[in-house]
């Protein structure tokens, strides 16, 4: 409907951007909504305006101030507390390496498999098809033991680049069948029209199939993102032998003791990991809702 | 180990290795035979983490060598453990808290290493502290340690502005279970609106299991295990009464409402609130407020177990324990590490430790010179009259411990069936204790079975003492005589 | 057979590979092409996924506790034991009582509002879309102590709520009472993971090609219209793609089950990866041999619900395409 609306309005010219009666009648359902989606939106940010409160707070005004989220006096040591005892410095940059390596690596090759998968028929096709959906549904998590055995044989253990392999080697099934659904809805003239142009195999899908996949490029990168950024189990096994390789997440497990949490620690550190994450979402919000430029007209 | 590297991974190594040929350096895996520059120590001891970096600085001036500290929460660390064991990677020193096996088991598979310190440095320690089969093996010590076993975990913690306002007199009032109860009624009534009478750690179904077997003991019983004919006793009446006595604190409505989603920690901390007046719990539970809520220091007391009748003086058996600190066998400088676990054999250290108020010190006679809070030393006053040792089949006979290593954890377990009848999903408790108790006899007998077939000597006789005397410490000389 | 699992296109590719006439040396090389393409995916999926898994059906033959040098082989016993324990099955049917009330209400809820901020009538959409995100981002252990506070039998807005309004005398012990505790985190569940359903969902719309609406607009269909002729059918594709990724991912509760109920209270909401956590980890002695079964037997009826899925698929569109 988005695009229906902006191409009719374009139509209509430029009257259309003055307040009129009308106009503010047809808009109102969606401010009636959007106060509605409002309400709602409150209820999700919550937690989160609670966490960030938290991490002002004093340990016990943790609990005592139960559901509010101001603390009486902000305790800023919380986050001189959580960026020296969780030595933060160093942590930050492992794991903006790490992230960053991990989400290019599973982007690239989520995209080049969902792409042949979606539109090339090749001998073994259905066998890769049928162990990726497979794999989609066994519980993992309890494939550590294998993983670190593996890595330790391949001398890759105790290094930034296993836990990058590890981690990108990870199920990322999701991501393939997002770009391999998106790549089968393309229109067919476009590659016929690019191999009569004389393009190659990988032209066409770096010049015209990957940018037009940008939506999902989006979200693949996000979500690989915020999964690689609080990714707990691999980054700890790649770094037992060498914590100046230990990554944000791992870094938390100072906060959590056998006999105490220190929750408004935790929360600090958790705010100063979360904000990368929410930057990003931010930055690539566009995406979604951007249209696909460039779209062949037929 | 059976090796299973088939075709997939040798041929996606070769790929791998092509990837990784511009790879970051990897570290040397077995680190400098010579003199260690560094030390790994992995420990659990969260309340003491800042004193055992200063020591650990210190000794690396006064010896050259870095220690590379970290803290985990047992469960992790268990885990951590487990797989730097498979990937060779098991730090120098370490606790192995999160990890269930005996230590005979971990020595035998390759963990352990003994840990070369002179005996004379041992002497600030108290000899009850040690024992073949848990600290020592053959006579060498395996684990150093840094927690006595004369402690437990129900200790009553009340606040005492609560208290005082209920017009209680603690000593007095919360010496028993009906007294308990009262006083819980009373704080209830006395506090108004959103105050209980007794807050717990329903959600963590291992405590909940401590609580009811130290009220049992309480209560007269003797434990999970009948020290005299070595059978499981979960069904006898101390601990159905303990587990009865929790549920009518239940059913009068004087548990803090949210108590069934709470772990230790957080219901350590919604105490710490003033929520609630009476809790259950160990001897750090000032060492954590001391730490963090500083502000509730004051408003902490703290009485004996209660028993389940007046006049009753409770005494409670406490299986030995293991030491904390060992020496891993892979290690490549056993001296070095030994040398760093020397460091907590000094009367001073110990006295610093003692400080921290978490766990009791090895000594308990250092809880009187050390600067802590009065309930600290009210707690150590009260182990040391309450607390016995209590005869354990591994120290008998070593093979003991490989039937321990070998049973299955058995499912629900005791502190499962608590929160069972507490939530009204369980209804005959006796039932449930009963069943719970035949399924533990029958894995015994499994596990006796299986390593008696892998040639081990070893019956379920061993768990039977005739010559234990209720109230008394079952030190090793008993053991000459069983 | 897993092809299906890929929504078929529409129907003028059908017959794509019927018209295409053979080129022998590009076609070769195509194949070259697409092989190269896999390659990455292959390499790393195979060494840190699909071999782990393999692996760790070999670890469900074996004994062995994760602390010990070596493993027992003991063959099918494991197999025998989790078939035989009672809270293996009922940590199976909390698994699946979970995914059935997880699963719809997540797709379509999320479906909705993404439909709604996907317009661009709708004013602060941004501001929106980023805000139901949040709760992703939120860290599981901190989302386990607000909840408690929210669900609080006491003093809990929720309840505060309910009492106001006169629907119940005492507070609902949401988390503490096991016929309630696992409703409440089915509702924290879609809370949390929300965002990410949504974020697919406003990915697929971006798909529907402009010209469509276009062309849609220009024949005066109104928005209702709109959404039932063009937007949805444009959809269904992405509505198999992201029903299976939601239903794959409510088996990994874990964290969240975790913090929130332990599995608790008397194992009303262990859900079977609790369970095998409990025998990989928890348990006194670790039986990893036993948790690898219990994960086995679990994969298997996963990939089978996965399978009658896809066959159902099949068989609705065959009966389509064939009128």
């Amino acid at each position: 409907m988005s695009v229906a609306d902006e191409v009719l309005s374009a139509r209509r010219g430029a009257g259309n951007n003055r307040w009129s009666t009308a106009r503010l009648l047809r808009r109102l359902p969606w401010w009636i909504a959007a106060a509605v989606i409002g309400i709602g939106g409150l209820l999700w940010i919550y937690p989160f305006l609670w966490m960030v409160g938290a991490s002002l707070k004093n340990p016990l005004e943790v609990f005592t101030a139960g559901l509010s989220l101001l603390p009486e006096k902000a305790e800023w040591s919380n986050y001189s507390r959580a960026w020296s005892d969780a030595g933060f410095g160093k942590y930050l940059i492992n794991t903006v390496i790490v992230t960053v390596t991990t989400v290019i690596l599973v982007v690239l090759r989520c995209a080049m498999a969902g792409y042949v998968l979606a539109r090339q028929t090749f001998f073994g096709r259905k066998v890769v098809m049928v162990v990726l959906i497979a794999t989609l549904f066994v519980p993992t998590g309890y494939t550590i033991i294998p993983v670190v055995e593996i890595s330790e044989q391949l001398g890759l253990l105790n290094s930034l680049t296993g836990m990058v392999l590890a981690l990108s080697g990870g199920a990322h099934v999701a991501s393939i069948l997002l770009y391999l659904g998106y790549f089968r809805q393309l229109p067919r003239e476009l590659e016929e029209s690019a191999v009569i142009d004389g393009a190659g195999f990988f032209n066409i899908f770096a010049r015209i199939m990957l940018p037009l996949a940008n939506p999902v490029t989006a979200t693949v990168t996000l979500l690989t993102f915020l999964g690689t950024w609080n990714a707990f189990f691999l980054p700890l096994v790649f770094s037992f032998s060498r914590p100046d390789l230990r990554t944000l997440s791992v870094g938390m497990l100072a906060f959590v003791g056998e006999n105490s949490t220190d929750w408004s620690g935790m929360a600090a550190a958790a705010s100063i990991s979360l904000l990368p994450v929410v930057v990003l979402f931010i930055l690539l919000q566009r995406y979604f809702v951007e249209g696909i430029a460039g779209a062949v007209k037929s | 180990m059976i090796s299973r590297r088939g075709f997939l991974g040798a041929s996606a190594g070769a790929a791998l290795g092509a990837l990784t040929a511009s790879a970051c350096s990897t570290a040397p895996s077995g680190g400098q035979a010579a003199g260690a520059k560094t030390l790994r120590c992995w420990d659990h001891f969260q309340p003491r983490a800042d004193l055992h970096k200063k020591l650990f600085a210190d000794f690396q001036k006064s010896s050259g060598v870095a220690v590379e500290y970290t803290v985990y929460n047992p469960n992790q660390q268990g885990q951590a453990l487990q797989l730097a064991f498979g990937s060779k990677q098991l730090p120098d020193v370490f606790t192995t808290a999160g990890v269930q096996l005996p230590h005979a088991r971990l020595r035998k598979e390759g963990w352990l290493a003994p840990i070369e310190i002179e005996k004379e440095a041992l002497s600030a320690m108290p000899a009850d502290v040690f024992l073949n089969g848990f600290t020592h093996f053959e006579d060498k010590l395996y684990s150093l340690p840094l927690v006595n076993f004369r402690q437990y975990s129900t200790l009553t913690w009340y606040n005492v502005e609560l208290a005082t306002k209920a017009g209680l007199d603690p000593e007095r009032d919360l010496a028993t279970w009906d007294g308990f109860r009262q006083a819980a009624r009373k704080i209830e009534a006395a506090g108004g609106d959103g105050i209980s009478g007794w807050i717990a750690p329903l959600q963590f179904a291992p405590r909940l299991g401590e609580h009811v077997t130290e009220l049992s003991m309480a209560a007269g019983g003797v434990g999970a295990v009948d020290p005299r004919t070595g059978e499981y006793g979960h069904a006898r009446d101390p601990f159905v009464h303990a587990i009865e006595f929790l549920v009518s604190l239940k059913k009068d409505g004087l548990l803090f409402p949210a108590s069934t989603s709470l772990d230790a920690r957080t219901s350590r901390a919604r105490w710490s609130t003033g929520v609630a007046g009476l809790f259950f719990d160990g001897p750090w539970n000032i060492g954590v407020v001391n730490d963090q809520f500083k502000s509730f220091l004051d408003k902490v007391g703290v009485a004996p177990i209660p028993t389940s009748e007046a006049g009753r003086e409770a005494i409670l058996y406490a299986s030995p324990k293991a030491g904390d600190y060992c020496v891993a066998a892979t290690s490549q400088h056993q001296d070095q590490a030994a040398e760093l676990v020397k460091l907590f054999t000094s009367e001073e250290v110990m006295l610093a430790e003692t400080e921290q108020m978490d766990g009791m010190p090895v000594n308990l006679d250092l809880v009187d010179k050390a600067k802590v809070h009065p309930t600290y030393k009210t707690a150590a006053g009260i182990f040391r009259r309450q607390v016995r040792l209590r005869p354990a089949a591994e120290v008998r006979n070593p093979g003991a411990s490989d039937v321990v290593a070998e049973m299955k954890q058995i499912e629900p377990n005791l502190g499962g069936i608590v929160q069972g009848v507490l939530s009204g999903q369980l209804k005959d408790v006796r039932k449930a204790l009963k069943e719970y108790d035949a399924k533990l006899t029958a894995e015994r007998d499994r596990a006796v079975k299986a390593v008696a077939a892998k040639g081990v000597e070893v019956t379920a006789d061993d768990w039977a003492f005739a010559n234990w005397t209720p109230g008394q410490d079952y030190g090793r000389d008993k053991y000459k005589t069983s | 057979m897993a092809v299906t699992a890929v929504p078929e296109a529409p129907a003028e590719r059908r017959t794509r590979r019927a018209d295409r006439p053979p080129k022998g040396s590009r076609q070769g090389r195509n194949q070259l092409w697409v092989w190269l393409f896999l390659t990455p995916t292959v390499v790393l999926y195979g060494v840190y996924t699909v071999y782990p898994i393999i692996a760790s059906y070999w670890y469900s033959f074996v004994e062995w506790n994760g602390f010990d040098a070596d493993k027992t082989w003991v063959g099918l016993a494991n197999y025998k034991a989790v078939l035989a324990d009672p809270l293996f099955w009922n940590s199976f049917k909390i698994t699946v009582l979970f995914m059935v009330a997880v699963v719809p209400l997540k797709v379509l809820l999320t479906l909705l509002l993404a439909l709604v901020l996907n317009s661009p009538k709708l004013p602060l959409r941004t501001l929106f879309r980023t805000a139901f995100f949040l709760p992703v981002v939120t860290t599981t252990a901190i989302v386990g102590v607000v909840m408690q506070f929210v669900f609080d039998p006491a003093s809990g807005p929720v309840n505060v709520v309910l009492r106001e309004l006169g629907l119940v005398a005492d507070g609902i012990n949401f988390l503490g009472d096991p016929k309630t505790a696992l409703w409440t985190v089915v509702g924290v569940y879609i809370w949390k993971w929300f965002g990410v359903t949504l974020i697919y969902w406003l990915a697929a719309l971006q798909t529907v090609p402009d010209e469509v609406y276009e062309a849609a607009a220009i024949d005066g269909a109104g928005p209702w219209k709109l959404l039932h002729h063009i937007t949805l059918p444009l959809l269904k594709p992405f509505a198999v793609i992201i029903t299976l990724l939601t239903l794959e991912s409510t088996l990994k509760v874990f964290d969240l089950m975790l913090t929130m109920t332990n599995g608790g209270p008397f194992y009303a909401t262990e859900v079977v990866e609790i369970y095998i956590y409990r025998w990989a980890f928890a348990a006194t002695v670790p039986q990893l041999g036993f948790a690898s079964a219990a994960a086995v037997v679990f994969g298997l009826f996963v990939g089978l619900v996965g399978l009658l899925q896809l066959a159902g698929i099949r068989a609705v569109r065959k009966t389509r395409s064939d009128r």
